[in-house]
């Protein structure tokens, strides 16, 4: 045995797939990503390097503001409602006697397990402004208030952040909830020894707690918010005009439907930052010293 | 007057998750019933409640009519074949990296455990790219390629914890009793490894059957069309016909929808601890 944990045949052999794999499918375009970034070229012809030629383009496309802008509205909305409402109902759950707690978690875990496109078919035959089912809440409830929810500018890109929002709020959830659970039961009996009311003992002791997992749900719905593509796709196809383009969205309409393949690396390298730097900006706040109790 | 307040608090508190329950659960048990009903019921005469007649037909028109089967047939293939892959190069390369000695070895488990950290969307374009030259394209290894090396670093991560947590003496004197390397590793560790591999299955399976940006970038044939971008496409084609649409919808999703129900404790773990590790 102790011939084998050396044997340098073996561990060739037992590394070597994964390794090879994984470079030639993620580490190599992912480099590729960055040097074309610095190219014109439409997929056909002799590539023109151009250095920052697409990133100078980039900080004068509309587009790209409007990207950015809905990719801020789309991770803050998500993280909010998200955030929000998970950990108050994780709050409630692990406090009262609630009943059906089971089903409860499992409802609102369901929508995860689906695909991206059958929550956005079904949300589309919801959104309709004819005889979708939201409007017709409003009819039930006898409001003349109509909305042609993604036929309008402003608001088609909240529309589709709340469909996001809804599938995985059980996700957070879940993490929240988890986490909730390892805090120990002594932690708050001083607090209800003062008659902290339970709002207080929570802002003031379990969320200050919690920073670690809040830090995970963060990352997620920040992360989930810049590389959203697939609603926009499925749901409004970028539209109406561009006012629900996200940064991939843009990249992949860039590199594929216009050809322009320098352009939409640039995007994508753009992409990569910001996710790092939120990332880092994250770590770097919340939660720096691990919590033990 | 506080006590009233605290108390109306009290209940609000006990009613609110029932209420975010319908707001969860409401919108797909909406698409269970338009899925049997009619355009004329689902538009106009019984949008919200259960089908007064159960259109059973849809489901076997959207059986006929969309390809559907294909589809699912489609995607069961690239999601085995996926599974497959991840499991046995992720197994591999962390015992090889958590039980061996070797040079190199913290770096390149490093290297491996980078892909936690890349967006997919990122590489979108090389990729698609690679998938042409290497002749791929619109075959079913163009998604079964990527979806294998896209999952190697959790899977290597979740193995490489879990084999450190294994004393190796339990292979050594397996192997002392003149078992060999393949017999210690099929008869001892895969066992002692079940729950790890079940992890990895399920968040595997979830993330490759629902796929989606890299399937509709890389697949254009609709014969190899898996049920995410399948769905897509055919709603484009008869997006009148809600009754049969819907049925495409609940039929799509049966399959995670039912490894959740069974497995739902495990689906959550599995599904969260993800997050956990790229955070």
């Amino acid at each position: 045995m102790k011939h084998f944990r050396s044997n340098k045949k073996a561990i060739f052999l037992l590394t070597f797939p994964a390794l090879f794999i994984f470079s030639v499918v993620v580490i190599y375009p992912l480099l590729q990503t960055f040097y074309r970034s610095f190219f014109e070229w439409n997929g056909l012809s002799q590539p023109r390097y151009i250095f920052l030629e697409n990133y100078k383009s980039l900080l004068h496309d509309d587009i790209f503001y409007t990207s950015l802008y809905n990719g801020a509205i789309f991770a803050l909305i998500l993280t909010v409602f998200q955030l929000g409402i998970g950990s108050v109902l994780a709050f409630i759950l692990l406090e009262n006697k609630v009943f059906g707690k089971k089903i409860l978690r499992t409802s609102y875990f369901i929508p995860v397990v689906l695909s991206v496109t059958v929550v956005c078919q079904l949300w589309l035959t919801m959104y309709n402004a004819q005889f979708g089912l939201i409007n017709k809440i409003f009819e039930l409830l006898h409001f003349t208030y109509r909305q042609d929810w993604l036929g309008d500018t402003n608001l088609s890109i909240i529309a589709i952040t709340v469909v996001a929002s809804w599938q995985f709020m059980g996700y957070q959830f879940a993490i929240i909830y988890a986490g909730m659970k390892t805090i120990p039961e002594h932690i708050y009996e001083a607090a209800k020894l003062d008659g902290a009311s339970k709002v207080k003992t929570h802002l003031k002791i379990t969320i200050p707690l919690m920073a670690e997992t809040y830090r995970i749900c963060l990352i997620f719905a920040l992360i989930g918010g810049l590389t959203a593509y697939g609603y926009m796709n499925i749901m409004t196809g970028g539209g109406p005009g561009t006012s629900t383009y996200t940064l991939t969205y843009q990249m992949i309409r860039s590199a594929f439907v216009m050809n322009e393949i320098g352009y939409g690396s640039a995007s994508a390298v753009v992409l990569i930052l910001e996710c790092f730097v939120v990332t880092l900006i994250i770590n770097r706040f919340i939660a720096r010293e691990r919590i033990t109790y | 007057m506080s006590m009233w307040i605290s108390n109306l608090g009290g209940k609000v508190f006990k009613v609110f998750p029932w209420l975010y329950c319908i707001i969860s659960i409401y919108p797909l048990v909406y698409m269970l019933f338009f899925s049997l009903k009619s355009n004329e019921e689902i538009l106009y005469q019984n949008p919200f409640g259960i089908p007064h007649v159960f259109h059973f037909d849809n489901y076997s028109r959207a059986v006929k009519a969309f390809n559907i089967l294909l589809f699912f047939k489609n995607s069961v293939i690239v999601s085995f074949a996926s599974l497959i892959g991840i499991i046995l190069f992720s197994i591999t390369f962390a015992y090889a990296a958590s039980r061996m000695e070797w040079r190199l070895n913290k770096w390149t488990t490093t290297y491996m455990l980078m892909g936690l950290f890349i967006p997919i969307q990122s590489i979108m374009i090389p990729l698609s790219l690679l998938v042409k030259n290497f002749h791929l394209a619109n075959s079913y290894f163009s998604l079964i390629v990527p979806y294998i090396s896209f999952n190697l670093s959790f899977s290597v991560l979740i193995f490489y914890g879990f084999f450190r947590t294994i004393p190796p003496e339990m292979e050594e004197s397996a192997f002392m009793d003149g078992a060999g390397i393949a017999r210690t590793f099929v008869n001892i560790i895969l066992p002692i490894m079940r729950p790890a591999i079940a992890t990895v299955i399920i968040f595997s399976f979830m993330g490759v059957w629902n796929e989606f940006t890299m399937a509709t970038v890389l697949i254009s044939d609709a014969h190899f069309k898996t049920l995410p971008v399948g769905l897509v496409s055919f709603t484009g084609a008869r997006s009148s016909d809600y009754g049969g649409m819907g049925a495409a919808m609940v039929m799509a999703s049966i399959p995670t929808f039912v490894v959740y129900l069974i497995f739902s404790e495990q689906v959550e773990k599995a599904l969260t601890v993800g997050s956990a590790v790229k955070g």
